[in-house]
């Protein structure tokens, strides 16, 4: 059984690999958009400095977030939510493996492969730039290790929040208004449209304990030592936390879901 | 008048799927919202750059979002070009005996994009209700132009993106970061990224006279001449007549897909 759910991993994960010329335009996009970012964060900092989120600290942070964009931007995987809209997921019905899973193993292969085609480039262009645009190294090594176990926490995170699109596809089917749903909410209290260090800290407080966060947020602020190794420990147990429960709400939104499921005909 | 019919049948096709319309334009809508709390978070932050706090950002935000969701409602077509060659609907076009811009604007209007004119016109108003602005009737025609000029700026831009498509057959994705830059660009005041931007985004693509400078004659802050920032918009218009241009010499090269 669980053979299966690695060959559709794996097949995915290939599939994507595939669209290189979609990496390499991608790079370009996410590269200016780090410049765009920076210039206009250094000009807000250079006006009123942040505790704790210098402007190198800033630039790294962003980025680290264009380098690993694929995997922070929720999106709804691949073909699925044209089977959910067109009705071909019941065929699926048929088959012996769970549905939840089967979509899991597809997101998280697809997710996997798109950010491996775009960090390196973009990391290694950022680590040479000049000034204020330039990239640091992390703060010391188990910085670089509790980063490395938090973006793969990221992932799982990634995924396991656009099942919700999944889910709100099966209740409005428009695949394309519920990805965007799941993704702007995401992306406001993910750090994606601003920096979250650059939040005032009272409503750092509470979005510090949401899950977006702990897609790519905490791994980058571990790096640049915005968040030390104690604290980097406890809220990676609390991200773990968060994952394990919305694994458990998806996979029970996901059956009410496909039980009420009518399928047409045709 | 043949727009008149287009246009009707793209109301009636988005009036079949009613919900998926309303839908899709509620939750673009929550994009640009999601966008605008950023800023607003922003600014409770900062409270200003380079002089330019949070209601003058959201002038130039709404600006932004009205011009382009404009231009992305009534001139889709050009931005989907590639769609119109891939399924050989481009060479059906070229036969007929009407002008063919005239087709490609009436091939597609989206519906959806009108939910987020409305949010640009809202955030205009609600900006222009907080600021202190000395109005005379010269800033009135001089913010009217601006809006123009943002319209055809964007236009502008996807017709150089239709005209790659003439050769690509694909969309060139790297055309996105100029439109979607331009976008991004707009709602700071641009002067606060690096010069070689700055310069991109003045000279080569009028972003900056939709927002920056209007705004700057409206608000009377900034260091350029005040009678520079005034006709401004309506040095910006004349963009879109080379893409034009450009595009109907690149025409003549094309070759159908075959499809």
């Amino acid at each position: 059984m669980n053979k299966s759910y690695l060959g559709i991993f794996k097949m995915e994960f290939k599939g994507e690999l595939q669209y290189r010329n979609k990496a390499i335009s991608g790079i370009f996009t996410q590269f200016f958009w780090g410049l765009l970012q920076i210039y206009l964060y250094v000009a807000f900092l250079n006006d009123t400095p942040v505790n704790g989120f210098s402007i190198s600290q800033m630039a790294t942070y962003i980025w680290l977030g264009q380098a690993f964009f694929a995997m922070r931007f929720i999106t709804m995987p691949k073909r699925t939510g044209d089977n959910i809209v067109n009705g071909n997921v019941s065929y699926n019905f048929v088959r012996p493996l769970d549905l939840y899973n089967n979509w899991f193993c597809e997101n998280l292969g697809q997710k996997i492969a798109a950010t491996l085609l775009r960090f390196p480039l973009i990391i290694v262009i950022a680590l040479f730039l000049p000034g204020n645009l330039k990239m640091y190294a992390p703060v010391n090594i188990t910085a670089l290790l509790l980063t490395i176990l938090g973006i793969i926490l990221g992932i799982c995170l990634s995924v396991a929040i656009s099942m919700f699109a999944v889910y709100l596809t099966f209740k409005t089917l428009s695949q394309k208004g519920s990805a965007t749903i799941v993704a702007t909410i995401s992306g406001l209290l993910g750090g994606i449209v601003i920096p979250l260090p650059l939040m005032p800290q009272s409503l750092q407080n509470v979005i510090n304990y949401l899950p977006f966060r702990f897609i790519s947020d905490l791994p980058f602020r571990i790096y640049i030592g915005n968040i030390g190794i104690t604290e980097g420990l406890i809220f990676l147990g609390i991200g773990i936390a968060w994952l394990i429960v919305l694994i458990i709400i998806g996979k029970l939104l996901i059956k009410s879901a496909l039980k009420n499921t009518v399928i047409q005909g045709g | 008048m043949l727009y008149n019919k287009f246009l009707k049948m793209h109301i009636k096709t988005s009036m079949q799927y009613r919900f998926n319309t309303l839908f899709i334009g509620i939750t673009q809508v929550l994009v640009n919202i999601g966008e605008v709390l950023g800023v607003w978070i922003l600014f409770s932050q900062f409270t200003s750059v380079k002089g330019y706090g949070f209601y003058e950002c959201l002038l130039m935000m709404g600006i932004v979002f009205t011009v382009f969701s404009f231009a992305e409602c009534f001139a889709r077509g050009y931005d989907e070009f590639h769609m119109l060659i891939k399924s050989g609907e481009f060479d059906r076009m070229l036969i007929r005996p009407v002008n063919i811009h005239y087709q490609i604007l009436g091939s597609k209007i989206e519906l959806t994009k009108l939910a987020r004119m409305a949010l640009g016109i809202a955030l205009v108003i609600i900006a222009l209700v907080n600021l202190n602005i000395d109005w005379s009737f010269l800033k009135i025609l001089v913010l009217i132009s601006s809006f123009i000029c943002g319209i055809t700026t964007i236009t502008g831009l996807f017709i150089i993106s239709a005209t790659i498509s003439i050769f690509t057959i694909e969309q060139f994705e790297f055309v996105n970061i100029f439109t979607n830059g331009a976008k991004e660009t707009a709602y700071y005041p641009i002067n606060i990224y690096a010069k070689w931007m700055t310069k991109i985004f003045t000279y080569v693509i009028p972003v900056a006279c939709f927002n920056y400078l209007p705004l700057s004659y409206l608000l009377e802050i900034g260091n350029v001449p005040m009678w520079l920032c005034a006709i401004s918009p309506l040095i910006g218009i004349v963009f879109i007549v080379p893409c034009i241009i450009i595009f109907n010499l690149c025409l003549k090269k094309y070759k159908s897909t075959g499809t």
